[in-house]
């Protein structure tokens, strides 16, 4: 039994069921309290909970990160949300040297269970400025747990662990174009504990493998879907935790089908998708029948006007191409969708935000 | 240039700003303008005053709320819509959109989205200007809500340790975003500057001109004589939403009646009778920058990867 939840549903029921259960839960974060609601996210949870525990505050993102550390440490379990993950890089500072240091600087004295939210931004001109996708420089830092959910069940699941049963820091990326999709749950089959941050294959297939994040999970299977059609079947994996993949999986379905493409909602230089390459090289090298393939931004800031968005992001046509490349299949034979603008494929999210 | 005069050129340029704004509002829907667009109507006689004042060599450093400034600073309102339309022939090439304005030919150095990110830039702008030894102004506009951040403080420390001649203007709109100042500061920002050592001025009538421009006028005399930092709260009132080309009194965070007084001497909807006069120009020079928006060719791959080093 499914049912339909969108992607902010799940993150208002998280945000709610975060509270509920645990009374030393709180939210931090500008905005959170106001009619908007972090995009809905956050609504009417300050009327149910109390201002108290879903706070608005200053802008001062370093030092909210720190105190929400400082709280952590006595108790409380903070989630502070940031409406644009660029918003963070003002408070790595306190991520990164504090935050993801304190457990194992001081041998375990401490635990700092905060759960910072991020979302990325794309599209309607968010510019250079709204649109950054940090996973990899985040997953590069150990003690730090960064997860890139993909979908509804993705967020319940997930949520639900590392907002209930996980004590270290975590920053989730959650992905502004996937607000308003619709996605099927089976709450029966919610994974548990653990288990609901492992890598896992979201579709099988035997001729290619694509390990993708965030939104570009739903792109390789809308690729997958259209190559169906002639006679192709990917394989995609959603990567879902940068900071710690499971290989396991990765490799096992690279073993299967020889050929790889990775996905990624950021740049690709020192990117997720090296650290994949890395995966594959260092393991199973021979395995791979034909070069892989990276997908990811262009390596330029991202550009405001919509005729340079679209060209600075994949798109379908591009993601098609790229697979077919890897494949060896010449796209003279294999027609290729005609869409080059993934914004206006997920046209629900329209401006100014 | 009389009294009369002075009123009329200053009238034109804030009924400008707020027609090109407007005119924004009224190409939304169309989805010509694709980027978020924070609106300046309401606020935009603080530009328009002060930028009255300044010479193009003269610096400024601002924020993604910036149509007032960059048209009042100077920069060219074909390349200003254009750039919102994503056109090569927009001030940035299309780049960087209503966020990101720049046109240093007339000292409009640039626009940050990132809440109080450009201060310290205009901070390292003056610093360079005492060690040049040019006599350069450099100023840096901010709302209230950026007070708050760290690095302001930061620059407000450096610039009165070195006597930078820099002038902070900070656009008092009581808003960052939903929320009131007095749920955000537990201080007064003017006295809270003066701790750091700085001079502090107050306009309170944000909404005139004239008023901005006699009372900055009177402030750069005391600079000139004295060159030094120098920190100028204005106060003033964003009658729209914070981001996008709507009202937002449905939000129920604030009340249209709080604005009454505000728009009752607000001299765009008080003076009609120069509003008429001054209108067919400048709705014509509206026109023609949406035609020019709308000739010009969009950007290519070969602009995508130009300018990144
Ligand atoms: C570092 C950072 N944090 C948060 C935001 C989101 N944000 C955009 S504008 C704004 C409010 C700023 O208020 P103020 O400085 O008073 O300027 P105003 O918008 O009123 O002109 C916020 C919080 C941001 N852009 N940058």
């Amino acid at each position: 039994m499914t049912e339909v939840v969108t992607y902010r549903e799940a993150l208002a029921e998280s945000m709610h069921n975060a509270l509920e259960r645990n009374d030393n839960s709180v939210i931090f974060g500008q905005g959170v309290d106001d009619f908007k609601g972090t995009f809905g996210t956050t609504l009417g949870l300050a009327e149910k909970f109390g201002a108290q525990r879903v706070q608005d505050v200053p802008i001062i993102e370093e030092g909210i990160t720190g105190i929400c550390m400082g709280a952590a440490m006595n108790g409380l379990r903070p989630i502070h949300v940031h409406i644009r993950a660029d918003f963070l890089f003002l408070a790595l500072n306190q991520v990164l040297n504090m935050a993801a240091k304190y457990k194992y600087m001081f041998a375990g004295h401490h635990e700092v269970p905060i759960f910072i939210r991020a979302v990325v931004g794309r599209s309607w001109g968010q510019g250079a400025q709204h649109s950054q996708s940090p996973q990899s420089l985040l997953s590069h830092f150990p003690g730090l747990k960064v997860i890139m959910p993909s979908s509804s069940q993705s967020i319940l699941e997930s949520y639900d662990y590392l907002l209930n049963d996980y004590h270290s820091p975590v920053v989730s990326l959650e992905h502004r174009l996937m607000y308003d999709l619709n996605f099927d749950v089976d709450r029966a089959g919610l994974r548990k504990g653990e288990q609901s941050l492992a890598s896992y294959v979201a579709r099988q297939g035997s001729d290619i493998t694509i390990v993708a994040t965030s939104i570009m999970v739903l792109e390789a299977l809308r690729a997958a879907k259209h190559l169906e059609a002639f006679g192709i079947q990917c394989e995609v994996i959603d990567l879902h935790c940068t900071s710690d993949i499971t290989e396991e999986v990765v490799l096992a379905s690279v073993e299967k089908t020889g050929r790889l493409l990775v996905a990624d909602t950021s740049w690709l230089k020192f990117g997720t998708c090296a650290e994949v390459a890395r995966l594959v090289c260092e393991n199973i090298p021979h395995r791979l029948k034909a070069p892989m393939k990276s997908v990811g931004m262009v390596p330029t800031p991202c550009p405001t006007a919509k005729a340079l968005e679209d060209l600075y992001y994949p798109n379908l046509q591009t993601l098609v191409s790229d697979i077919l490349e890897v494949l060896g299949e010449s796209s003279s034979s294999i027609q290729l969708p005609d869409e080059k603008s993934m914004a206006d494929v997920y046209k629900k999210f329209r401006g100014p935000f | 240039m009389t009294n009369s005069n002075n009123y009329e050129a200053l009238y034109r340029q804030a009924l400008l700003i707020r027609r090109v704004e407007e005119e924004i509002i009224r190409l939304y829907p169309s989805d010509k303008v694709q980027s978020p667009v924070h609106l300046s109507i309401g606020q935009e006689a603080v530009a328009v005053g002060l930028c009255s004042l300044l010479k193009p060599e003269d610096r400024m450093f601002a924020t993604y709320r910036s149509h007032a400034f960059y048209l009042a600073k100077g920069g060219d309102l074909n390349a200003m819509m254009a750039e919102l339309f994503g056109k090569v022939d927009g001030c940035c090439g299309g780049k960087g959109g209503s966020m990101h304005l720049a046109y240093p030919q007339v000292g409009f150095m640039g626009t940050s989205a990132v809440v109080a990110s450009g201060i310290p830039n205009a901070v390292g702008n003056a610093y360079a200007n005492k060690i040049l030894g040019k006599s350069d102004l450099t100023l840096s506009v901010f709302g209230d809500g950026a007070t708050e951040e760290g690095v302001y403080h930061e620059s407000l420390n450096f610039a009165s340790l070195h006597q930078l001649p820099i002038i902070f203007i900070c656009e008092n709109n009581q808003f960052a975003v939903h929320t009131r100042l007095q749920a955000r500061q537990s201080y007064a920002i003017r006295e809270h500057v003066q701790s750091y050592g700085i001079d502090t001025f107050h306009i309170k009538e944000g909404y005139d001109f004239c008023a901005v421009q006699t009372q900055f006028a009177q402030m750069l005399e005391s600079y000139r004589e004295n060159p030094r930092p120098l920190f100028i709260e204005i106060d003033t009132c964003r009658y729209m939403e914070h981001v996008g080309p709507g009202e937002d009194f449905y939000g129920g965070y604030r009340d249209e009646s709080e604005q009454a007084e505000w728009r009752a001497n607000d001299p765009l909807l008080t003076d009609l009778q120069t509003y008429e006069a001054l209108l067919p120009a400048v709705n014509q020079l509206i026109e023609n920058s949406v035609a020019f928006a709308e000739a010009s060719p969009f950007p290519t791959i070969t602009d995508l990867y130009q300018d990144v080093y």
